[in-house]
């Protein structure tokens, strides 16, 4: 987990140095790391709050990015559903990209051993994201402008390490090439649901896949 | 702004807890389990290709696109290494050098 937390310093930082330069004060930067603890979220808002954009394409955004976490939330559901209202609480709110693909061994979520572990990982990215978010705001009221410097790499290095080694078989290779190419071209449209419509359609295939697979096995 | 943001909170926290309310009642079978395990090469590639490939003119397949070969390098590494560090400090490395 902690390469993870180090991987996050530069979309931190970004995130940070933008909300600065783009008017907010050091409190709402910070305020917004605390509270909505989602990257890709707060710096999609940062640029819409920025440009003035109503409240509610802000909100309605907000969700369109953010709902990615139905399906987190879907398939971790069996192993976390047992567990009393305590622990489910706070599981769900650190249920980030980087926790989420960190989930998948069995048990995952089921003794409390894993329920710590998962807790204490996702709780560090939280820690890490506002240290990092701090950083920002003081780089981006100290140094000219931070935000072409390409810290965006940082977040494609960073799940190209979480993807990669998790591609075992062909379903997953199908499911990993389906999602970049249609997000790709979803989102060069500037089609707003890209990201889920992606997911969705990748998903799809890579679970046709081993199930015709499945198929083939079960007939031969 | 706060209000803003307060409001946001509430988005993201929704859609995190939503599926993890005990009283939703049904329950996730084989099937959608099966198909919910591609979610997250899915979710995560769709994520960080667009990133790779667009830049502010549109798809961008240049080769001179730094992007694309600290990214290439990337894929090599964590293909290789299984590394998350070696990963990210290869590609952000190249990254750095090229841009």
């Amino acid at each position: 987990m902690l390469p993870l937390c180090l991987a996050v310093l530069p979309w931190g930082i970004l995130c940070g140095s933008l909300a600065v330069q783009n008017g907010f004060s050091a409190l709402e930067t910070q305020a917004m790391s605390l509270l909505v603890f989602a990257g890709s979220a707060q710096l999609v808002a940062i640029e819409l709050m920025a440009g003035n954009t109503p409240l509610l394409t802000i909100l309605f955004t907000t969700l369109i990015i953010s709902s990615r976490h139905f399906l987190y939330g879907l398939a971790i559901r069996h192993k976390v559903i047992d567990q009393p209202f305590r622990w489910r609480l706070p599981v769900s709110f650190v249920l980030t990209d980087e926790l989420f693909a960190f989930s998948h061994h069995r048990k995952a979520y089921r003794t409390k051993v894993r329920l710590i572990y998962a807790l204490s990982a996702g709780f560090s990215f939280y820690i890490a994201w506002n240290i990092w978010t701090l950083l920002g705001i003081v780089a981006g009221s100290l140094l000219p402008d931070l935000t072409h410097l390409g810290l965006d790499f940082a977040i494609a290095a960073t799940f190209i390490a979480l993807v990669i080694p998790s591609v075992k078989n062909f379903a997953t290779l199908a499911t990993v090439i389906t999602a970049g190419v249609v997000a790709t071209l979803l989102k060069s449209q500037g089609f707003q649901l890209w990201l889920v419509t992606a997911a969705l359609i990748a998903m799809t295939v890579g679970y046709l896949i081993s199930r015709w697979q499945a198929k083939e096995e079960h007939t031969q | 702004m706060m209000i803003t943001i307060l409001l946001m909170a509430c988005i993201t926290f929704f859609t995190r807890y939503l599926f993890l309310h005990r009283a939703l009642p049904f329950k996730v079978g084989p099937k959608m389990q099966q198909f919910l395990s591609f979610s997250a090469p899915a979710v995560l590639t769709a994520i960080w290709v667009p990133i790779v490939f667009i830049n502010d003119e549109g798809i961008n397949l240049d080769w001179q696109n730094p992007y694309l070969s600290a990214a290439v390098v990337s894929v090599i590494v964590a293909y290789k290494t299984h590394n998350i560090y070696y990963t990210t400090l290869a590609g952000m490395g190249l990254f750095i050098i090229l841009s």
